[in-house]
């Protein structure tokens, strides 16, 4: 039997493995899902090898699995992080309900990624992403009543993207005669000259996923009700099929471009940046508002997902570089976050940052993972997502006319920190409350995980060539030609260069010497302190006096900023939702259902048929 | 390895003069705004004695991981920026590893020590503080939209990323660019007012309404350490300014012990000039709020900068 089919199939089994187990030894799923990821994974990295495809044919249709370049980098990121959250989940879930209904998704829609990834011809490709659709949301909707309504929003707006990416799909077949993507590819199909709606309505298909305004208003609930252990997947890897379908669509616009396609590309280039960069501005502005930790990892989520469009939208070799090395760091860095989220929400009950605050002491290691995971998001220096930003940035200054783009970035990764600095104050910093007293740090198979990728992140700021290897053989499978890339130099084309290990080496000389010196210097006559013995200007807090800060944190900004606040995208789709049911009302006085009326209906159209009978059947 | 150890003296040269510099201009501060003010003042040199108190106190109070690290953070922050921004143009006295990190780099490197600062604060768990931190991260929101569209103006002006390869352009064509990008300087000049915290933009420490903000409960050690990186940090915002905008300092064709001198001279007038635009402006302005503060920036700095950058474009 062939490879492709033994990995699939071993996630399929270990998913109904799972659905049964729990049903003989309670909480036994979780760790036959982990086991069945985790084969599939040592299976992918060692046996299969890029290039190798399998064709079969269903139903007189010609079907391929295959794996190329550009599919492998997202295997990576697909079962790096399934594989981490299988494990992270096995405690995470332990003691709720219904686990077998959860794993059997969660390995499901795992199973969907990599039928995705493995897919070469677009009928394959469809029937894993409604696995992939359906499986997610049968998660979304796992905590109950309550979410049911987020999930039928997910579920809509997913049909909507499904109905375009089907239409695109079926007009490819009848232009093009084929369902492979290579063909589809190869042929041009996704050119602006012929067919100006494939393109877009395979764009929206894969937007969907993707959450770009204003297609994204399914996320932040969907994202912050799931399980954290399942979000890290949905949001770390889930979100990235769609950058992959964007990729594909993109890269081959951009990489066949007759020159009469320029104008149409140019448009879409800008529609498309500044959509990502309205993504990335907005959903910035609304994370930082949030009380809830997982609403503003949502919230962010759909921020990073802009970037990667603005950097897929420029079509520039460093802009695509950085939007699939963004990919995979975003990957790795809200993983941890949304894990982080998890261990607190297991622990302390909440992730609130009303009711929680100053866990740092308690939970050290979520802690420390969390920290560098913002720092990475944030884009400080010297970790991934420093690099990613950089590549971002020089390649809108250096090789695209859209200045002003730069600033928009700029000015939503700049307000990007305070959603930052409130997510690790909120939980971690701050007042150490007596509510959260009992709370002690997340058990050992969670904390691995997140510790883990913490430290990849430190990695690939090191060593980005790591990612760099596998993300130019990509972008050479897609088209692009003489891909740069250094292990730690970074590149633009005016010639300047960041070398992240002279920085490393700065930042790591003077941080010896400096914590060496500070740590030292007066060692005993050093006293530690808790969060209660604080200077009060001269006033002593009473036992029940509240010091913590946590309500309206950035109200000064809001009020700044309080002419983006009043649009809502929300509001947009309601309106339209509501316009659609009036027309839905009327068709109802059409529709009756009632059985005199549909026979007066057909006696009318008897009726028209007599009247018109010569005009109509005139020959 | 002659030449690494000729490197890094080099480093700890550039290091303390860069401390050296912005204590006494610190110092120097005190002393004319309390002239102004019709008060004595401290010495000019009364930040030194400061930071000799502070280092020599016998006890210390550490609040936690991250309050003990915050001042290593800030360290880090200013004299990383420091190797990589040049002091001299092309002086081989002062390391400059400024091509291997650009002007986006320095941007980013440049809130790292904030960050840090932030991070120490909260855990410390004064309310104060974190009210001050939640106003310096909102007011950088502000100022830093001015100060990134005068840095694109330039680059796309001048088709590079590296400060160094704005010095050479100013230093062959022997224009400032001052004069062939006024707006984006206006802008940037306008952006300065918010980084260096002075009056009316004093809304982080705050005194009399925040106690002294993020900073509140640190002492000792950790607080003259902080001042230690904070001198730094604000002799390299100048230096920046002076390296983009005003030229620079020093001639790649003369490098000997006086011409490095007569360099020095000249940065020093320039980065004085420019550190009292802020301190009068200070002077004269109350104190505003937070809102009203990054209102100011989004406002006409920022159409400055937006004529900068069309300027620098068409």
């Amino acid at each position: 039997m062939n490879l492709f089919f033994i990995i699939l199939l071993i996630l399929f089994s270990s998913a109904i493995l799972a659905f049964i187990s729990n049903r003989i030894v309670r909480g036994s799923s979780g760790i036959i899902a982990f086991i069945g990821i985790t084969a599939a994974s040592i299976l992918f990295f060692t046996q299969l090898s890029i290039g190798s495809t399998y064709s079969f044919s269903l139903g007189g249709i010609q079907m391929q699995f295959g794996l190329n370049s550009f599919t492998y980098l997202f295997a990576i990121i697909v079962l790096g992080l399934g594989v981490m959250a299988s494990l992270y989940s096995i405690q995470y879930m332990k003691g709720k309900e219904r686990l077998g209904y959860f794993y059997f998704n969660f390995v499901l829609t795992i199973l969907g990624m990599v039928g995705i990834i493995f897919s070469q011809d677009f009928i394959t490709f469809f029937i894993f992403w409604e696995i992939m659709t359906w499986s997610s949301y049968l998660i979304v909707i796992y905590n109950g009543y309550s979410v049911s309504k987020v999930g039928i929003k997910y579920m809509i707006f997913s049909a909507l993207g499904a109905y375009a990416m089907l239409t695109a799909i079926v007009s490819i077949k009848g232009i093009y005669g084929s369902f492979m993507i290579k063909d589809a590819m190869a042929a041009g199909a996704f050119n602006f000259t012929d067919h100006l709606y494939i393109p877009i309505l395979l764009l929206i298909g894969f937007a969907v996923k993707a959450a770009l305004m204003p297609l994204h208003v399914w996320a932040p609930k969907a994202y912050s009700m799931s399980p954290m252990s399942f979000t890290a997947v949905f949001s770390g890897a889930m979100s990235k099929m769609g950058i992959l379908g964007m990729g594909l669509v993109l890269a081959s616009i951009y990489s066949h471009a007759s020159p009469e396609d320029s104008v149409n590309s140019l448009i879409l280039k800008q529609v498309l940046g500044w959509l990502g960069g309205i993504t990335a501005v907005m959903a910035t502005i609304y994370a930082l508002i949030q009380t809830d930790a997982k609403k503003l990892l949502a919230y962010s989520s759909i921020a990073q997902l802009g970037y990667i469009v603005v950097g897929l939208s420029t079509g520039t070799q460093l802009g695509v570089m950085a939007a699939l090395f963004l990919a995979v760091v975003h990957a790795i860095f809200k993983g941890t976050l949304f894990m982080a989220a998890g261990a607190v929400e297991k622990q302390a009950g909440t992730t609130d940052m009303t009711k929680v605050s100053g866990l740092i002491r308690k939970m050290p290691f979520t802690f420390f993972a969390s920290l560098i995971s913002i720092i990475a998001l944030a884009g400080v220096p010297p970790l991934g997502g420093f690099v990613g930003k950089w590549m971002l940035y020089e390649s809108l200054i250096t090789e695209s006319d859209s200045y002003f783009l730069v600033i928009v970035i700029f000015f939503s990764s700049t307000a990007a920190f305070l959603y930052s600095y409130r997510f690790l104050f909120g939980l971690f910093l701050g007042q150490e409350e007596k509510e959260t007293e009992h709370v002690k740090e997340a058990p050992l198979t969670m904390v691995i995980p997140m510790t883990i990728l913490a430290l990849l992140l430190i990695v690939t700021g090191l060593y980005p060539g790591i990612l760099f290897e596998p993300i130019a053989h990509g972008m050479e499978y897609l088209g692009y030609s003489n891909v740069n890339w250094d292990m730690s130099v970074l590149n633009n084309i005016w010639g300047e260069q960041t070398n992240m290990s002279y920085i490393f080496t700065s930042i790591g000389v003077v941080f010896v010497v400096v914590i060496l010196f500070i740590s030292l210097k007066g060692y005993k006559g050093t006293r530690n302190v808790g969060t209660k013995e604080i200077s009060t200007s001269g006033e002593i807090p009473l036992e029940h006096e509240n010091l913590t800060y946590q309500l309206d944190y950035y109200k000064p900004f809001e009020r700044a900023a309080a002419p983006l606040y009043k649009r809502s995208m929300n509001k947009i789709w309601n309106d339209i939702g509501n316009a659609l049911e009036a027309v839905f009302n009327f068709t109802r006085r059409i529709y009756t259902g009632n059985g005199q009326t549909y026979a007066l209906f057909v006696i009318i159209f008897l009726v028209i048929l007599l009247i018109f009978k010569d005009s109509l059947f005139a020959n | 390895m002659e030449d690494l150890g000729l490197k890094i003296f080099g480093a700890i040269l550039t290091t303390i003069m860069a401390f050296a510099v912005g204590m006494t201009y610190g110092g120097i501060v005190r002393k004319l705004t309390a002239r102004v003010q019709n008060r004595f003042g401290p010495p000019f040199y009364q930040n030194f004695l400061d930071l000799v108190k502070l280092q020599s106190k016998k006890t210390n109070i550490a609040h936690g991981f991250m309050g003990h690290t915050a001042p290593v953070w800030i360290i880090i922050a200013s004299i990383t920026v420091l190797m990589f921004i040049p002091i001299l143009n092309g002086n081989l006295w002062f390391p400059n590893l400024n091509f291997h990190g650009d002007l986006i780099f320095i941007l980013y490197m440049m809130v790292f020590g904030s960050l840090g600062m932030a991070l120490g604060a909260g855990q410390t768990g004064n309310p104060n503080s974190a009210i001050g931190v939640t106003r310096g991260l909102s007011m950088m929101v502000g100022y830093e939209i001015p100060f990134v569209l005068a840095l694109v103006a330039l680059m796309v002006q001048y088709h590079t990323t590296s400060i160094q390869d704005l010095m050479q352009i100013q230093h062959e064509s022997g224009t400032w660019l001052i004069f062939s990008n006024p707006f984006a300087f206006l802008a940037a000049l306008f952006a300065s007012l918010g980084m260096f915290r002075y009056s009316p933009f004093d809304i982080v420490g705050a005194p009399a309404e925040l106690a002294s903000g993020p900073m509140s409960e640190f002492g000792g050690k950790y607080l003259g350490t902080m001042m230690t990186g904070g001198s730094i940090f604000s002799f390299i915002k100048l230096t920046l300014y002076v390296d983009l905008f005003l030229g620079g300092a020093g001639n790649p064709d003369h490098i000997g012990i006086w011409a490095t001198l007569a360099g020095i001279g000249v940065l020093l007038i320039k980065t004085f000039t420019l550190y009292m635009v802020p301190v009068f402006y200070g002077w004269v302005s109350p104190r505003y709020r937070t809102e009203q503060a990054i209102r100011y920036f989004w406002g006409w700095p920022t159409a400055l900068g937006i004529i900068g950058l069309i300027w620098a474009v068409y």
